[in-house]
């Protein structure tokens, strides 16, 4: 069964300084959440944290209205961890690592490893519950990291990379095996990675963490295309960042070009995905090619006008020479004015 | 392909050539060199050496004290060496000199020490001081063996024995000793055969309770035939503990 889990000023230092600074996340029973940020950024801390594995100093962590503080310790959460590494015991066999939760609760040895051979069919891995974990592949020992994992029928599963230590060539059939045990089950998923791609194929909700906060928790192509702040933009690579003083309807460029873009007056701070900037001799900024990479589906136009980066995303049959002046169409409804950032402080990413 | 086997076989005849010689010493009654075979085989050596009671109360008392250190040694030396293979020290080097001491002075200079201490504690004439020296000599050598099979990956599956609901009494059983199991078993044979074969500090702290070595070593001068027939009787324990360190080494969980 699975269950909500609500995470409330959670503050976690396990030095001088505090790597978590006050995490507010909440995920839905069933659902499945990635959380994403640069290295450092204190996702691991928090999965820790989460699982009874770190000291928490200040805060809630609620799993289906159960509070897990420092009482509960991490056998007795219903939690299940798959590692960045399979931390597999290379001394029991296969099905003998899958059963080990089993173990813990005394089940008795037939039915652990019936459970255990259940759960290896279960992620693509029937037959081979008597061979040794020495031989396996990376990601057929993450299948097992993972069979072991929902072998303790958790309330809750969290993944830690869970795909960092696999063949590129094996990531995606393993992405969707997360994806269809998560979705078959309806279990409460937690996965964490680096990789915005990944994040955005795996996630149904999306949060991004920086320096110890979640930035902006939102569905994938919200975060993507309606970013909270310039900091969350540039994570993603959404594109471009535009600062200015809309009035009149315009946004006024610090160096005097007029874009339109209706919208209250005032400062602003707008980005731009680069599909959605197109080449227009007409358009209203002029900025000078500075490289046009074609890309197969599209050509990747890098641009300048002053300090200002363009990226655009063109149709592959655009034509345009590097050092040239091209004029450039930034359509309104697809320019996105992030909410309350002052345009004159540089957000950190 | 062919050099290990002849590296293998090398070492092999080392070991065995002496052993074949001191087997037909300790059954030679008569045998002058230059002959390759004795010229009387017989049991005289066995007959003084195990003349009385001596040699059955040094075998127990060296199996008694072997034993009894290289368990107390790893029950010490695990906390310890656990603490040193995870680097949690800040200054480890003052702890490893501290270790290798004993193993830089001579034993029989460690055994004179430690007895000066023993007599001021009033530990002596108990058996606990024979004990006591061989655990000072045996315990670093337990300690630098053990640390070799602790670090972040035996931290990392008792982690990830915690998080799938082990207890610390069942992740010690099923995770910990299973996974530093070769390790043990090394540090424990080694602890077993440095005690077993500790002679100067055995003869400086209870030179009234001999091991077998102290009893060994006034035949070798005098009676080569018998000092040969109590060394096949050192020989066969230690062969035994290295024959069950091995099985111990290759066992499954």
């Amino acid at each position: 069964m699975s269950a909500a889990l609500s995470i409330r000023g959670l503050v976690v230092a396990p030095g001088a300084a505090p790597v978590l600074r006050g995490v507010e996340l909440e995920i839905a029973a069933g659902r499945r959440a990635v959380l994403v940020g640069p290295s450092g950024a204190g996702k691991t801390t928090l999965l820790r944290a989460i699982a009874g594995l770190e000291v928490v100093s200040e805060g809630t962590i609620e799993l289906g209205g159960r509070r897990l503080d420092r009482r509960v310790p991490a056998h007795r959460r219903r939690v299940s961890v798959v590692f960045q590494e399979p931390r597999l015991l290379p001394h029991a066999r296969i099905d003998d690592n899958v059963a080990l939760p089993l173990r813990a609760a005394g089940v008795p040895r037939r039915e652990r490893r019936q459970r255990a051979g259940e759960r290896l069919e279960e992620v693509g891995l029937a037959g081979m519950a008597s061979r040794s974990v020495r031989g396996l592949s990376g990601g057929e020992q993450q299948r097992v990291a993972l069979a072991r994992a929902l072998c303790g029928e958790p309330e809750l599963l969290l993944l830690d990379e869970p795909l960092a230590a696999v063949d590129p060539n094996r990531r995606e059939s393993l992405r969707r095996l997360i994806a269809r045990v998560q979705h078959d089950r309806r279990l409460t998923t937690l996965v964490i990675t680096h990789d915005r791609a990944e994040a955005a194929e795996l996630a149904e909700t999306l949060a991004l963490m920086l320096e110890g906060r979640i930035v902006q928790q939102a569905e994938p192509r919200e975060i993507f295309e309606r970013p909270a702040t310039a900091a969350v933009a540039r994570f993603f690579g959404t594109g471009t960042i535009l600062r200015g003083t809309v009035a009149g309807g315009q946004l006024h460029l610090d160096d005097g070009a007029l874009i339109p873009l209706p919208g209250p007056d005032g400062p602003a701070t707008c980005v731009i995905r680069p599909e959605a900037v197109s080449v227009d001799d007409a358009g209203p900024l002029r900025a000078e090619v500075a490289e046009a990479i074609y890309a197969g589906t599209h050509v990747r136009l890098v641009l300048h006008r002053g300090d200002l980066r363009i990226t655009a995303h063109v149709a592959p049959e655009t034509q345009v020479s590097v050092g040239s002046e091209i004029g450039l169409d930034l359509p309104a409804d697809r320019l996105w004015r992030i909410p309350d950032e002052d345009p004159h402080v540089s957000a950190g990413s | 392909m062919r050099r290990p086997s002849v590296v293998v076989g090398a070492a092999g005849l080392l070991l065995v050539l002496p052993l074949a010689a001191l087997t037909a010493r300790a059954f030679a009654d008569v045998w002058r060199a230059p002959a390759l075979l004795p010229q009387r085989w017989g049991l005289r050596g066995f007959d003084a050496a195990f003349a009385g009671d001596l040699a059955g109360s040094a075998l127990l008392a060296s199996l008694g004290v072997g034993v009894t250190a290289t368990l107390l040694a790893l029950a010490i030396a695990w906390p310890a060496a656990r603490v040193l293979g995870e680097r949690r020290l800040r200054h480890p080097a003052a702890v490893f000199l501290l270790l290798a001491m004993p193993l830089l002075v001579p034993p029989y200079a460690v055994g004179v020490g430690l007895t000066e201490w023993f007599l001021r504690l009033g530990l002596t004439g108990h058996g606990a001081e024979l004990l006591l020296a061989h655990l000072a000599v045996v315990l670093p050598y337990s300690v630098l063996l053990l640390l070799s099979g602790f670090g972040p990956e035996v931290r990392w599956l008792e982690e990830m024995g915690r998080a799938a609901g082990l207890s610390s009494a069942d992740r010690l059983r099923w995770i910990t000793v299973p996974a530093l199991r070769p390790t043990l078993a090394a540090a424990a044979l080694v602890s077993f055969l440095v005690s077993w074969s500790q002679y100067g500090t055995s003869l400086a702290v209870a030179p009234a309770q001999p091991t077998l070595p102290v009893l060994l070593l006034p035949f070798v001068g005098a009676d080569p035939q018998a000092a040969a027939a109590l060394s096949l009787l050192f020989l066969a324990p230690a062969l035994l503990a290295l024959l069950a360190a091995v099985r111990a080494m290759k066992a499954p969980a």
